[in-house]
């Protein structure tokens, strides 16, 4: 009972004129991101950041989810068209959506991955709906060393799976969490690595660095090529676009894995929809009949990891919301701007913001039913912004970029920083390090280093103490097996392999 | 990418020894409640040190070269161009305003580097400058700096 009051309260706040608006706003800029090859849901979330200091919490963050999910069904219609995934969530659809659509059944492929997607999404929301508060409740016995060992497991799982090299990855992670050490300390008071700078006293606010690794980082990497997508012609009027009975034959199963993968992926801390998608489309491909029509345009093949990606969005906010730990780099930027917002994302912001958390549950049903309808009806209408030449695409986005980063505190100072930071992004993504774990640490540091000096404080035995509570202790094993696992590799390669080849 | 990956190597090396010795000079590592303010700042240095370590071993003992991560010809034309651009709009933004700064900005890159027609170019300048300008000081109240034209 108390499931259903808490969804009728959540639907009495989304189902406002603002909130509809704001929904609405987020799902047609989602679903605009993620198309456009170039600009990702953390970009897309970080550059919308800015328009939300101006309304609620609850509006904001409705506004954010909704372009979050929106980014996931946006993604499809590039991969399927021109071959480029519009965010990392969709590369594997382009392998058999592009050869869909090379064959003349690009509407199919996209409405299948519409509708596949509405109905993973709406199964995510309900299982967010109950998982989440169990998770919260469970998670409110959690003392310093629990949160501390919870912390670093989410730190170190986000940076194991990002990128290729895990080395590199760690020392992004490294590289936030120093970060987030610059400023007044609490407990000391002590003015951290400020270089004697007023401005450095607050610490490094977490939107510039945002803006400049993602959005910035990006702009950058594209600048350097004068290309021009070739979009594949097609008819997606709605008739078009409804797969045939044959194609939901096919399909059915496919959704329903890719679902149910997709979902216990996106909960777990790191992994996210972009890992969900691929293990969701391997599965897929090792359970068919015909293995060999994958990758040559098979159905199942598009059904299968866009179910996964939008179920796997709706897991990812279970461990950011319960816990605070964010899933992916998204929901990390997403944390960045609760935190902004005065939230503390955790156990307790189910009992402290309940219209906050519902709210926003009961938004995403609402997100799902509007993007079904955009993504089914207003095809067209987006495969027409994909025509948008990139080359006037790049210097807006830099405007956009420089607008959020200075209404942060309408300071020239913190354009600055997101330049930097944008310099940086552009570095890391070209030298394969992970903006991703960076954010996160930056994010995470200050409240990790909290958790671990109460820790210490009140602990006879110093760091052992993470070891002597069964919680504490089974989290930080996962966690140092996950440090301890890809760098083991890298010693391995480094020491053994190498003279051995030599 | 493994010449790259060198530099980056001692770069993150110096980085580390930096923040650590200033941790160990100006903060304290233990006080008389627990961990102070250079706990954590130590082990972070120390950590970034054995990972600096790792990639600069892996860098040199690396065969294959790689990929050259900088870009060459045209592609470090344009990103010099689109670099130089912003940095200029950032440092000339309390000068120009944001209303005038970003129009410029916009008006240079599409006809100086994307070669958009003066239509075009004209349209999407002063439009977005213009709806930027709108949305930001009208709905969320920001207060954009006016520069010299005074918008």
């Amino acid at each position: 009972m108390d499931l259903l009051h808490n969804l009728a309260l959540g639907f009495s706040i989304a189902l406002t004129p603002f909130n509809v608006l704001m929904a609405m706003v987020g799902v047609t800029m989602g679903t605009l991101i993620g198309a456009l090859p170039g600009v990702g849901p953390a970009s897309g979330v970080a550059l919308l950041l800015p328009l939300t200091f101006g309304m609620s919490p609850t509006s904001g963050i409705i506004m954010l989810s909704a372009l979050y999910a929106g980014s996931m069904y946006g993604g499809t219609i590039t991969s399927v068209l021109i071959n480029t995934p519009g965010e990392s969530a969709s590369v594997v659809t382009c392998l058999d959506g592009h050869q869909m659509a090379l064959r003349g059944r690009a509407g199919p492929a996209l409405g299948m991955a519409a509708i596949g997607s509405f109905l993973a999404g709406s199964v995510g929301v309900v299982l967010l709906m109950g998982m989440a508060p169990l998770l919260a409740r469970w998670a409110l016995s959690f003392g310093p060393p629990e949160t501390f060992a919870l912390m670093l497991l989410g730190l170190t799982t986000v940076t194991g799976l990002t990128g290729d090299h895990a080395v590199k990855g760690y020392i992004s992670m490294v590289l936030g969490l120093m970060l987030s050490m610059i400023g007044i300390d609490i407990v000391s008071g002590d003015a951290r690595y400020t270089a004697g700078l007023p401005d450095m006293l607050d610490g490094v606010d977490f939107l510039p660095v945002a803006i400049g690794l993602f959005g910035m980082g990006e702009v950058l990497v594209g600048a350097e090529q004068a290309t021009r997508a070739e979009i594949l012609h097609g008819r997606y009027g709605l008739r078009d676009v409804l797969p045939s009975a044959a194609d939901w034959v096919r399909s059915r199963l496919a959704i329903v894995r890719g679902t149910i993968i997709g979902f216990l992926v996106g909960v777990l801390p790191g992994a996210g929809p972009t890992i969900a998608s691929f293990l969701a489309y391997t599965v897929e491909k090792k359970l068919s009949r015909h293995p060999e029509e994958f990758g040559q345009g098979a159905i199942e093949g598009v059904a299968a990891p866009e179910s996964a990606n939008n179920a796997g969005s709706a897991g990812a906010l279970v461990p950011m919301l319960t816990l605070g730990i964010p899933g992916s780099a998204t929901t990390a930027v997403m944390m960045g701007g609760l935190m902004m917002w005065g939230l503390r994302p955790g156990p307790l912001l189910f009992e402290k913001n309940p219209d906050f958390v519902w709210g926003l549950i009961a938004s995403l049903y609402l997100a799902n039913v509007m993007l079904l309808v955009l993504n089914v009806a207003f095809i067209p209408v987006f495969v027409r912004a994909l025509r948008v030449p990139y080359g006037i695409l790049m210097p807006l986005i830099i405007v956009f970029c420089v607008t959020g980063a200075y209404s942060l505190n309408n300071r020239v100072w913190d354009v600055g920083q997101m330049l930097v930071f944008g310099v940086l992004g552009y570095a890391m993504k070209k030298l394969d390090y992970s903006p991703a774990a960076l954010t996160l640490a930056l994010v995470l540091g200050p409240l990790a280093e909290r958790a671990l000096r109460q820790s210490l404080i009140i602990s006879d035995v110093g760091i052992l103490i993470l070891l002597q509570r069964p919680i504490a202790a089974t989290l930080t094993a996962l966690a140092l097996a996950a440090v301890a696992v890809p760098v083991a590799r890298a010693v391995w390669r480094v020491t053994v392999r190498r003279p051995a080849a030599a | 990418m493994r010449q790259a990956d060198r530099i980056a190597a001692v770069l993150l090396l110096a980085l580390a020894a930096g923040y650590g010795a200033v941790a160990i000079r100006d903060y304290a590592y233990w006080d008389a409640n627990g961990p102070g303010s250079g706990f954590l700042p130590v082990w972070l240095a120390a950590a970034l040190t054995g990972l600096g370590g790792l990639l600069l071993v892996s860098a040199v003992r690396a065969r294959d070269p790689g990929p050259a991560p900088v870009p060459r010809g045209h592609g470090a034309v344009r990103l010099g161009a689109v670099l130089a651009a912003t940095v200029a709009l950032v440092a000339l933004l309390p000068v120009l305003g944001m209303a005038t700064g970003t129009a410029l900005f916009l008006a240079v890159l599409l006809r100086g580097l994307e070669r958009h027609s003066w239509p075009v170019t004209l349209g999407v300048a002063v439009g977005t400058a213009t709806v930027n300008w709108a949305v930001f000081t009208w709905w969320l109240r920001v207060p954009f700096p006016t520069g010299v034209l005074g918008f």
